[in-house]
């Protein structure tokens, strides 16, 4: 019976600790979740009117 | 993003379907942002607002009113969302330009407090980065970052040199575009974690034919060109009788066309066969611009001038870059016979300029069309006309 209960806790424990790596490891996955950190513009200016080169 | 700094509208009213063509493109092209200068006025205010219309194309200009109402003629800025990133672009005007056909009718606010009140509200709204489409020139527009904090990157137009690296000025990246599409800046901001600027830097690129084209753009070029060329064409006709009227008097100074040169000048003719300068009038033929105004000028001789190239129909006998483009009209020729006209660069860069021919170096190139070099060497070297196609360049070694 005492082996049971000491199983018991033990395996508890051992769920416990399970849980515990789990939900951290989760946590680490969720916090930095890859922000953009470039913004790339691409501008023309002054076409005037053209649309190709003359030849 | 994709934005234009505006200017993009032609600069002679023959050329006005160029305009809504343009803004077709840009708005296939996917463009976020397009800035406004008084060009984009030039055919009137209720022009550019239907076309804004029609192709729902995101004109900006945030000191640009109406007199009457004092409604903006245009929406005074956007905010686009670039992934998680809030940008809001806003354009200016020059208050020290004449607004044409519209002058009458609108009027443009003082730069510097439009554009204190827009950051104001465009970092209101959540914009983290913002980018000023400035049409204010060179020096005021970089007077105008010194003197204001908050625009993140500047597109400087309105006759501002190309140049491959921008600056920083302060906070600001300046971007310093080139014109006729023959550039593209590529500004990159360094954002932090709360997607506000950290850093930035900048660099024009020329767009020449290693650049690849969006097929379905390069198929509405081609087919916008082929037919305006002809419309061109048929104007240029009802021009004739008018040429014709105004047709220059026998005993004045004219252009005469190579064949009046080579009865007497065979050697440097047969040389000057060997050029691509005898192949000019083709190249244009084979894009289809061959009707166009801003392109004939330096493929014939004389365009407009007496005795020179007036229309289409003068093609046989004066198209092509000929011996009197570079020693002046024949009848002349008394005068530089006894004192020879010398070859400089300046007789050259009248066309081989700096929009046309970037990379023009006089010393390396004239050798090479020298009446001595028989090899060939500048017809070998022409680019293939069939590659030209919207935002090229125009290259620096082909027939003019």
């Amino acid at each position: 019976m005492k082996s049971l209960v000491t199983r018991f806790l033990t395996g508890t424990l051992v769920a416990i600790v399970a849980w515990l790596v789990l939900a951290g490891a989760a946590a680490v996955r969720k916090d930095p979740i890859k922000e953009p950190d470039k913004l790339v513009i691409l501008s023309t200016v002054d076409v005037k009117g053209k649309t190709s080169p003359c030849g | 993003m994709l934005v234009d700094g505006g200017g993009f509208f032609p600069e002679d009213d023959l050329h006005q379907d160029v305009a809504w063509f343009l803004m077709d493109s840009m708005k296939l092209l996917g463009t976020d942002a397009v800035g406004v200068s008084e060009k984009e006025l030039r055919f009137g205010a209720s022009y550019l607002r239907a076309q804004i219309k029609r192709t729902d194309l995101p004109l900006v200009c945030a000191n640009l009113y109406f007199k009457g109402s004092k409604r903006p003629v245009v929406a005074p800025y956007v905010i686009k969302q670039v992934g998680t990133v809030k940008v809001g672009v806003f354009g200016l005007i020059s208050d020290k330009v004449p607004l044409g056909l519209s002058q009458d009718s609108l009027y443009v606010e003082e730069p510097t407090a439009a554009t204190r009140r827009t950051i104001a509200e465009l970092r209101k709204k959540g914009a983290t980065v913002v980018v000023l489409l400035s049409q204010l020139g060179k020096v005021e527009s970089e007077d105008l970052v010194s003197a204001i904090d908050g625009v993140d990157a500047l597109v400087i137009g309105h006759g501002v040199p190309m140049m491959q690296k921008g600056r920083m000025i302060k906070k600001t990246v300046a971007c310093y575009g080139g014109e006729q599409g023959q550039y593209l800046g590529r500004t990159v901001l360094s954002l932090d974690r709360t997607r506000h600027v950290t850093t930035g830097d900048n660099e024009t690129f020329i767009l020449g034919p290693e650049v690849g084209e969006k097929p379905e753009v390069l198929k509405l070029v081609k087919t916008f060109e082929d037919s305006f060329n002809e419309k061109l064409r048929k104007a240029e006709k009802e021009q004739i009788a008018k040429v014709e009227a105004s047709k220059t008097p026998e005993n004045a100074d004219h252009f005469v066309g190579a064949e009046v040169c080579i009865r007497c000048h065979q050697d440097e003719g047969d040389q000057w066969k060997t050029t691509s300068h005898s192949l000019a009038w083709q190249t244009l033929v084979t894009v289809k611009k061959d009707a166009t105004p801003d392109c004939i000028p330096c493929h014939v001789v004389g365009y407009k001038a007496a005795g020179g190239f007036q229309t289409g129909s003068d093609a046989a006998k004066l198209a092509n870059v000929q011996c009197e483009n570079c020693h002046g009209m024949g009848t002349q020729h008394d005068a530089f016979a006894t004192a020879p006209r010398r070859i400089t660069e300046q007789t050259c860069v009248t066309c081989h300029h700096g929009e046309n021919d970037p990379e023009f170096n006089f010393a390396v190139k004239l050798p090479k069309i020298a009446h001595g070099n028989t090899s060939g060497e500048t017809i070998k070297h022409m680019k293939n006309p069939a590659n030209s196609s919207m935002m090229q360049g125009h290259s620096s070694s082909t027939s003019n």
